[in-house]
């Protein structure tokens, strides 16, 4: 599906001028001194792309943080990518993390005979069109509840938030009930054929529905459908809005009021969303808009900000919970009450650090997902 | 035409749960041909993951045999494989494939006849399922390779 040739022309790489900044930068290679994005890129080149597989490509966090330092662009993230499909093309073995659930959740789905059954979280206070051609794209988070049930996570209370908002700035769109997952972690992971498996399936519901616009709450599924699919897939036509872009535009005309929220909050930045999408205001802006709430920033923030040590469910291991730490201090150095964020993957790695902390060495702030946060105030402001 | 029987995979612990298999088959009695035994040192060993991948390769049942509660081999607890089983059989239900394709049956030692007669409950659930909703899933793809 790629080669070497084409791989280094698409991803800039042979104008990596070798000075390591993107190692000095690199959340990974601070705590993991093994892995040096510079050498894993000297190293492959100058063997052609014919050396033998190295191990370390399966630390990397794709967090894009070096993509933002490079001075020339270099896409290490998506060099990273091919580098892994390569070695799974070789038959190397990929440690896969929870026991490799999500990965065989994510194969199953793939299957065209698969009628899900997943809705069942959606409450009746939510109003949902049978057709439109809109459509909110859910994403995994109820699958996730299940699988990390034991960490206490609520990710669908993202989804279920982000609807409430988009009701009330009277916005129609319908659910799609077989969804599949958009595949991101497949693509990461380097299992381009999973992914595309995904992406066909998705597109052939979305062309049954007549789906013309698509909103999500997640980022992952956002920069997938957005980006990724156009880029694998023959005639996807099909506009993808992040509900944070949708509901900031509501938020800025006057359109949506949002309600009182009491409570000194920190924003995390998902990198999908951030430096991956370039979405940094609009999150900001629906924050700012609720009464009552104090915006602290953290260290680190935008497009500067620390991933919370995601791994596309490969390999995850003391770094990754090193990086976590580092976030979740940072977060508890702002004195905020809720750390926000975005994304459903930050809300159970940054959880998940917190459940399995030793001698109480993590700060056991309050998580939570903005949209969630917004539609409270909503309630808040109705219950007065 | 001899009657086609569901494919079904057996995660059996090496200890009580092999001892059942192995009565069975000294005693004589017969189950379908088409059950697959896989043997593990602990059910403990079986997770969500593994669960789903049988599925995901073709089985149309998966069975999890092991030890009656208090009389697993190594001593621990078997809320693990509780956890899993449970976590396992809300995730098919979700993906729509019918969460009674999955059972978790604890047998004392050496009981044959018990072992057969659920491995026909298990066959006898499988089939009560409309064909509608007994999609056998067919991996077109090829396997990835992963240490689950």
């Amino acid at each position: 599906m790629f080669d070497f040739q084409n791989v280094t022309e698409n991803t800039r790489i042979r104008l990596c001028l070798d000075c390591g900044k993107c190692t000095v930068v690199c959340p990974v290679a601070r705590y993991d001194p093994e892995f040096n994005p510079r050498l894993i890129v000297q190293n492959t080149l100058s063997q052609n792309g014919r050396g033998p597989v190295d191990e370390r490509i399966w630390s990397c966090i794709t967090c894009n943080m070096c993509m933002e330092r490079c001075n020339y662009n270099v896409g290490f993230t998506d060099f990273i990518r091919y580098l892994r499909y390569a070695a799974l093309a070789e038959g190397t073995e990929v440690q896969c993390s929870h026991g490799g659930t999500p990965q065989a959740i994510m194969h199953m789905m793939a299957h065209k005979e698969i009628r899900q059954n997943r809705l069942d979280w959606l409450p009746k206070d939510i109003k949902v069109q049978k057709q439109s051609d809109t459509a909110f794209f859910v994403g995994c988070a109820p699958y996730f509840d299940v699988l990390f049930n034991d960490l206490g996570v609520k990710t669908v209370e993202g989804p279920k938030g982000a609807l409430r908002l988009l009701n009330r700035a009277q916005i129609p769109f319908t659910i799609l009930s077989n969804e599949r997952c958009c595949g991101r972690d497949l693509l990461l992971q380097g299992d381009t054929e999973g992914f595309l498996a995904l992406a066909q399936a998705n597109m052939s519901e979305f062309g049954k529905r007549g789906i013309k616009k698509i909103i999500t709450s997640c980022p992952e599924c956002y920069y997938t459908l957005k980006v990724d699919y156009p880029n694998f897939l023959e005639n996807w036509d099909i506009n993808v809005a992040h509900a944070t872009e949708v509901l900031a535009q509501f938020v800025e005309s006057g359109q949506l009021v949002l309600g009182d929220h009491q409570q000194k909050v920190t924003y995390h930045d998902p990198c999908t969303l951030g430096r991956y999408s370039r979405i940094f205001d609009q999150p900001r802006s629906i924050l700012h808009s609720i009464d009552g709430l104090e915006m602290i920033e953290m260290a680190d923030s935008r497009e500067k900000a620390l991933c919370c040590g995601a791994s596309p469910w490969v390999h995850c291991g003391s770094v990754n919970r090193q990086i976590q730490k580092e976030r979740l201090a940072q977060a508890a150095a702002t004195g905020a009450d809720i750390l926000v964020t975005a994304c459903p993957k930050c809300q159970i790695h940054l959880k998940c650090a917190q459940k399995n902390a030793e001698n109480n060495d993590v700060c056991q702030i309050e998580i939570q997902d903005i949209f969630d946060l917004a539609a409270q105030s909503l309630s808040s402001e109705e219950a007065s | 035409m001899a009657k086609l029987y569901p494919e079904v995979l057996i995660f059996a612990c090496n200890w009580d749960g092999w001892s059942c298999i192995d009565a069975a088959s000294n005693l004589g009695l017969r189950y379908p041909a088409s059950v697959k035994l896989v043997r593990v040192n602990c059910l403990s060993r079986i997770h969500a993951g593994l669960i789903l991948k049988a599925f995901d390769f073709g089985a149309e049942g998966v069975m999890l045999l092991g030890c009656v509660p208090g009389m697993c081999h190594f001593g621990a607890d078997s809320e693990y494989i509780i956890n899993e089983c449970e976590k396992a059989q809300r995730i098919l239900e979700m993906l729509g494939v019918w969460r009674d394709r999955l059972v978790l049956v604890r047998l004392p030692a050496y009981d044959g006849h018990g072992f057969v007669g659920e491995v026909n409950k298990l066959m006898e659930e499988i089939d009560r399922i409309p064909p509608s909703k007994r999609s056998k899933l067919i991996r077109s793809r090829p396997a990835q390779h992963a240490k689950v």
